[in-house]
């Protein structure tokens, strides 16, 4: 016998819909919307926004900068940066590198993007990369900016003395996913430089001047990174108190310096450039004593992985007995 | 003789003898405070000497040490003194072409940075160093070379149909120092950046790097052009009145010009290779000069040697004390004294 509609569960509820109360209708259909809403989210055909995995890091600049994870795609825009990219085994994921690059070897097949003052916005665009490091020196504040407003994670390294060189090796091994490999080399170069340390202990401190170049005469003052290596090597560099970083300096006050050590940053990515004592101190003791010392200017002038050959270089020189 | 005539000789008699003594007068004034000013400087530095003892060092033309220390002695005479002596001798040079300049081409502006001599001249420096880096000598000698074609270059780009009016030198010069500095900062982004920041502090004027060989011939070059450029202050005169007078009262103009041109690109020369480009001391002190002592180039040209040698010491002196141990750039000292005193005169005029 057929049922009719309205005599069947469905059909009695749609009947009683008209007696149910207002409210409690309202409340019915507020969860029906519920219900309907969340099964299209479930199996909606519209892409949840692509949501990687970023970590946040705090950069030498203060900024917190927001970086993918992972990272498959690095541009370094600092020589240093690259030596520290690649010693800690993340070679193969820079795309991007200054032409000033040159160590180790490997970097020289990495696409170039400029030099360190004035690269090139477009290249560095084109190459698409996630994350560009950069290096206070370089000046590139401007830069930056330009950088961020393409969706570039720009993270700013400025590391001031050697400790600040390790934690710049950490930070770059959490960027590109190497930690382990990170730590590794910051506890080997730190075994070398401890090692350097307690040779030198107790011996008096050699008073060192580094000349940056002859002439004009340039030298290092309190906020270069040079004159914490010069301090661990065990001397100290008579222009430690001067202002600045890279001061233009008087030949009087170099001659009344009388220091006892000279070190020439030569070599290297230089050439054969400031292979000599500056003038006015060639009547130095240390240019009357021979102690003129000629260093890779590589293994100083980048914050890098080197800096401890450097360290090991110039404690050497000052402190030979140290070391037989 | 009529009497006319022979008081008209008297008069040209008493107005030359008048003109020399004026002359011997305001040169020896000036030499006179040049020699306190080289001696009260050479007191002055980043390390302080004892005043009484290098007096009397100086006095002796140091053949005494008179208690100096042998590293204050050092200091005095192989690095003070020469310093100084260089600053004389570019400051004279670089106003005495201003002066030269000013005359021949009848115009106020006229200065070697502004007409791009400088630049010519730091180019051919530039040159130098970068392909015969080893011999100091290629520098004041390419230098001279690169002023001398700048000068040509200006004056080619000047001559219209009306001669090289003042307006269309002082935008040939523009031209040609704009197009030179182009040249220098496409060399320079060339460098590498340790060369780059001490490049920059060179060109902008820097005494300290003092070459014991090249101190003599700056200092030649700064007397021989001087007193080649007064020899000619009389045709000078008369070519304020313009070429084509002058020429009907007898100056060999063309003589006069190219003399002028190549002594002026001498001292230029000589100076930038020394020392980088330091500017307005061509444009001010010539000024200075004739709004003292008048327009007579015979008084106005050695006055502004003496003036400019006088300015420049002063200013290396500040530069290389006011923020001691470090040193600014003479350039940036002669600027910062240079343009204020520029207007000051340009509202007196």
């Amino acid at each position: 016998m057929p049922v009719s509609f309205c005599e069947t569960g469905v059909g009695r509820t749609f009947l009683l819909l008209p007696t149910l109360k207002t409210a409690t209708i309202r409340r019915l259909s507020l969860l029906a919307c519920a219900l309907l809403l969340s099964w299209s989210a479930c199996t909606s055909t519209r892409p949840v926004p692509d949501g990687p995995v970023r970590r946040e890091i705090t950069d030498d600049a203060g900024r917190r900068v927001s970086v993918p994870v992972p990272v498959n795609r690095v541009i370094s825009l600092a020589p240093n940066l690259t030596e520290i990219v690649f010693a800690i085994g993340a070679g193969n994921r820079l795309v991007g590198r200054t032409s000033y690059c040159d160590f180790p070897a490997e970097a020289k097949a990495v696409a170039e993007v400029g030099d360190t003052l004035q690269p090139s916005l477009e290249k560095i665009v084109a190459l698409q990369p996630q994350v560009v490091l950069i290096s206070t020196a370089s000046q590139l504040e401007v830069f930056t900016n330009q950088l961020q407003s393409q969706n570039i994670a720009v993270f700013v390294t400025d590391p001031r003395d050697l400790e600040g060189v390790f934690r710049t090796v950490d930070q770059i091994g959490r960027i590109v996913g190497q930690p382990q490999q990170a730590e590794l080399l910051v506890q080997k170069l730190r075994e070398r430089t401890q090692a350097v340390e307690k040779a030198v202990t107790g011996k008096p401190p050699v008073r060192v001047f580094y000349q940056v170049s002859g002439e004009p005469l340039y030298t290092i003052g309190r906020d270069a990174f040079v004159t914490d290596l010069i301090r661990r090597a065990g001397g100290i560099s008579v222009t430690a108190d001067v202002p600045g970083a890279w001061p233009k300096y008087s030949n009087e006050s170099a001659l009344a310096a009388k220091p006892e050590a000279i070190i020439l940053p030569t070599g290297g990515s230089m050439g054969a450039a400031n292979a000599s004592v500056t003038e006015a101190l060639r009547q130095s003791p240390a240019a009357l004593t021979g102690r003129v010392y000629k260093i890779n200017d590589d293994h100083l002038a980048r914050p890098g992985p080197r800096s401890v050959d450097g360290l090991e270089a110039m404690a050497r020189a000052l402190h030979p007995e140290a070391f037989k | 003789m009529s009497s006319t005539a022979s008081g008209f000789v008297n008069t040209m008699a008493r107005q030359n003898r008048v003109t020399l003594r004026k002359t011997v007068i305001s040169c020896l004034g000036l030499t006179g405070a040049l020699m306190l000013a080289i001696v009260l400087m050479s007191l002055i530095g980043s390390e302080p000497l004892p005043a009484r003892a290098s007096l009397c060092a100086l006095a002796s033309f140091g053949t005494s040490a008179c208690g100096l220390s042998r590293d204050q002695f050092d200091i005095l005479f192989q690095i003070r003194l020469p310093r100084i002596l260089l600053a004389a001798a570019v400051g004279g040079s670089l106003a005495t072409a201003g002066a030269g300049y000013q005359a021949l081409l009848r115009n106020p502006l006229a200065e070697p940075y502004l007409l791009g001599i400088s630049n010519g001249a730091a180019v051919g420096t530039m040159i130098a160093l970068v392909f015969f880096g080893a011999n100091e000598w290629t520098r004041p000698v390419l230098a001279f070379t690169g002023a001398l074609l700048a000068t040509f270059a200006v004056y080619r780009l000047a001559r219209g149909r009306a001669g090289a009016t003042p307006e269309r030198l002082i935008l040939a010069g523009v031209i040609v120092t704009t197009f030179l500095s182009s040249v220098i900062v496409f060399v320079t982004t060339l460098m590498d950046a340790t060369r780059i920041r001490s490049f920059t502090f060179w060109l902008l004027g820097d005494l300290s790097g003092t070459s014991k060989a090249l101190l003599p011939v700056a200092i030649t070059v700064a007397v021989v052009g001087t007193v080649a450029l007064t020899m000619n202050a009389r045709s000078l005169n008369l070519l304020m009145l313009g070429e084509r007078d002058a020429f009907d009262l007898g100056v060999e103009v063309g003589r006069v010009r190219i003399v002028v041109f190549v002594v002026a690109s001498l001292l230029v020369g000589s100076s930038v290779a020394a020392s980088g480009s330091v500017g307005y001391v061509g444009l001010v002190v010539p000024h200075l000069a004739r709004l003292s002592l008048g327009s007579d180039n015979r008084i106005s040209i050695p006055s502004a040697a003496l003036g400019g040698a006088l300015f420049v010491i002063v200013a290396d002196t500040v530069a290389r004390t006011i923020i001691a141990p470090r040193e600014l750039p003479v350039g940036a000292i002669t600027a910062l004294i240079g343009a204020p005193l520029f207007i000051y005169l340009l509202k007196r005029a």
